[in-house]
């Protein structure tokens, strides 16, 4: 059962090359959609403020060593004292914070457009796959899987002795639309390879929750044992200098 | 040490040992590693279709997979100087990261040339 079945070359010419092609387009298609749609949301103006002193907060506990002991401790008093810190929040506020966040119509309107422009081309295209492509093997996957694949990527071809090896056009929509994220992150750019589980995480983090990173920064700050890194830099930059002058 | 810049190459200095502390510019690391990204992803589609056209099938491509991210490996080594420190904080990130990521994409290019080129 092992032979090798020869295809017909309009298969080729037809389904394959077609497929793919269609999936990078609606790949650069989506990607400049949503660059299009994105609405620029005015910034509300105490999240802004909170958000900044958060990064101040993070860049002091970064650089905390190489600022000398007697500045660093009252730079982290200020900001997490108990009665009028930056980083202290009572609880009652942030409940309201939150609540806030979630009834803004802005921020959910954005939520649903990004997850609608993810899913909408992919069960499309899946669709047209199904409609037009079922029925007859594809493609030839060069390595050879198990059994237990077989109802997974042979669907439309319905004799059982054919090898799992031989799949059909479904299977390859599936593999195109994992091996194509690193083609589009190459031609895209950066930040629009269409990966899902990051984009999943990316929206879940964005629910920026003001009054728990406030919490989780001023505790990282509290626990930073300062150790003054640089206690001999006069011998060193006299050094480099002296190796500059000779 | 004093810093200068390497600013031909598409790698940036991220350490700069003038410290007892190393320090590391995070802006420049992040570039280093979209370039390691870069490099592989790129490198596995060309090894896919290499692959495919070899006609490699079963193990043998998935040994082939892994010689060409080892290749990689060794040609990010080597254009980093063997001073690997100085660019990444550590081995493991120039050796083993995205080792899997260019896995799909590189079955998908090997599936391709492979049918095109043998089973027409």
């Amino acid at each position: 059962m092992a032979e090798d079945l020869v295809l017909d070359t309009a298969i080729r010419d037809w389904v394959l090359i077609p497929l793919s092609v269609v999936m990078v387009l609606i790949g650069i298609l989506r990607y400049f959609v949503a660059k299009l749609m994105r609405s620029f949301q005015v910034p509300d103006h105490k999240i802004v403020k909170e958000g900044q002193v958060i990064v101040r907060a993070r860049n002091l506990r970064a650089a905390a060593n190489f600022i000398p002991p007697k500045s660093f401790r009252p730079r982290r008093v200020y900001f997490s004292n108990e009665e009028n810190g930056l980083l202290f929040v009572p609880k009652g506020q942030a409940q309201n914070a939150q609540a806030q966040m979630f009834s803004d119509p802005n921020m959910a309107m954005d939520m649903m457009k990004k997850n609608l422009s993810m899913i909408i081309p992919q069960t499309l295209t899946f669709a047209w796959v199904n409609f037009f492509f079922s029925g007859f093997v594809a493609a030839k996957i060069p390595f050879p899987l198990t059994q237990r694949f077989r109802s997974m990527l042979q669907n439309g071809i319905d004799l059982s002795t054919v090898d799992v090896s031989y799949v059909s056009s479904r299977s390859w929509y599936f593999l195109n639309l994992f091996g194509l994220r690193g083609l589009f992150s190459l031609i895209l750019g950066e930040e629009n390879a269409m990966d899902d589980t990051q984009r999943m995480m990316q929206m879940s983090g964005f629910g920026f929750d003001p009054s728990k990173s406030l919490a989780s920064e001023k505790d990282g700050l509290d626990i930073v044992q300062h150790e003054w890194a640089l206690p001999k830099f006069e011998h060193r930059a006299e050094a480099v200098l002296k190796k500059l002058v000779r | 040490m004093t810093g200068h810049s390497d600013s031909s190459s598409s790698e940036k200095k991220s350490n700069e040992e003038m410290n007892d502390v190393p320090v590391f510019s995070a802006e420049n690391m992040q570039n280093n590693m979209k370039v390691i990204y870069y490099s592989r992803t790129f490198m596995s589609i060309i090894g896919g279709v290499i692959a495919g056209i070899l006609g490699f099938t079963g193990f043998m491509g998935f040994v082939f997979y892994f010689l060409v991210m080892t290749i990689t490996s060794i040609g990010l080594i080597a254009k980093a100087k063997f001073s690997v420190h100085l660019y990444v904080d550590s081995w493991n990130r120039i050796i083993l990261d995205g080792f899997m990521g260019g896995l799909m994409s590189f079955v998908l290019f090997w599936t391709f040339a492979y049918d095109i080129v043998h089973i027409f």
